[in-house]
């Protein structure tokens, strides 16, 4: 089968919503470690779960472009920043990317809870009430038409985000710079 | 519930987590790493609108491709920016890096 967008519109439909719970099941267990665990690197795992599932769910989308800059771009090359700043920041007492136990006010975890909720419920309630229709998934787009457009109506946008880049990694290691003769 | 409510639901319960997380958190790390589940929940929403409404398809996966980017440029800067406040406080918790001078 050569395209996926015909192969999901067609016989194996069915097939469509056990692969999605899959994924939204690696979305939430990854999201929660990500966000629950005192293990720092646990967390990280956690995310990486959480984006090979965002990754599926663009393959699911018939997107696989995106879907492989996904792995690419956040599981290669933003995990590994993560892991760096993990093993660089080394507490004076020894564990490095532990959150420390410390007094876990139940007052701050429900302020942190309201402050989660709140937004995704109003958003929610706007999502149930549009409730927009969906297409059939459309033909998947060729990499030719995308680099074309990022290269013609869109190369501003992509120059800008060069710059941006460019300016991140220049500002990371302005910042990173040592100066000897301060001690 | 068509694939397209599910799909913003999805994104909708990744900005919740980042959101919980990045008020929850008490290290550096471990609000970048909120961070980044909440931007993956835009480029999921982007996504699948435009797969999935009559929008311009190429439009939205351009989209997604420019948050990725500024997601890896905001990881690269906030790596930088957590070594000197690490290297100068010696720690990256946010409750020893949040007094003023005085």
């Amino acid at each position: 089968m050569e395209n996926i967008t015909e192969y999901l519109n067609s016989g194996v439909e069915y097939l469509k919503y056990p692969v999605f719970g899959i994924y939204l099941m690696l979305i939430i267990v990854g999201g929660l470690t990500a966000v629950l665990s005192k293990n720092l690197i646990r967390a990280l795992i956690g995310l990486i779960l959480t984006l090979f599932g965002v990754a599926g769910m663009y393959f699911l989308m018939s997107a696989p472009f995106i879907a492989l800059m996904q792995i690419l771009i956040y599981v290669g090359a933003v995990t590994v920043l993560i892991f760096f700043s993990i093993m660089l920041t080394r507490a004076p007492d020894g564990d490095a990317g532990m959150e420390t136990d410390g007094k876990k006010l139940n007052k701050q975890i429900i302020l942190a809870l309201i402050s989660g909720l709140a937004p995704a419920f109003i958003l929610g309630i706007i999502i149930f009430q549009k409730m927009p229709d969906a297409l059939p998934l459309k033909p998947e787009t060729s990499i030719t038409i995308l680099g074309g457009l990022l290269v013609g109506p869109y190369s501003l946008a992509f120059e800008l985000i060069s710059v941006v880049l460019f300016t991140a990694m220049a500002g990371a290691v302005l910042l990173g710079f040592e100066r000897r003769d301060k001690k | 519930m068509n694939p397209l409510v599910l799909y913003h639901l999805t994104a909708l319960l990744l900005l919740g987590f980042g959101l919980f997380g990045l008020t929850s958190r008490k290290t550096l790390v471990g609000m970048l790493i909120s961070v980044e589940l909440m931007l993956n929940g835009a480029g999921l929403a982007l996504v699948a609108s435009a797969r999935l409404t009559p929008a311009v398809d190429a439009v939205g996966q351009i989209g997604t491709l420019l948050v990725m980017g500024l997601a890896a440029a905001e990881a690269t800067l906030v790596l930088a920016i957590i070594l000197v406040v690490s290297k100068r406080y010696g720690s990256v918790e946010t409750i020893d890096i949040s007094k003023l001078k005085g």
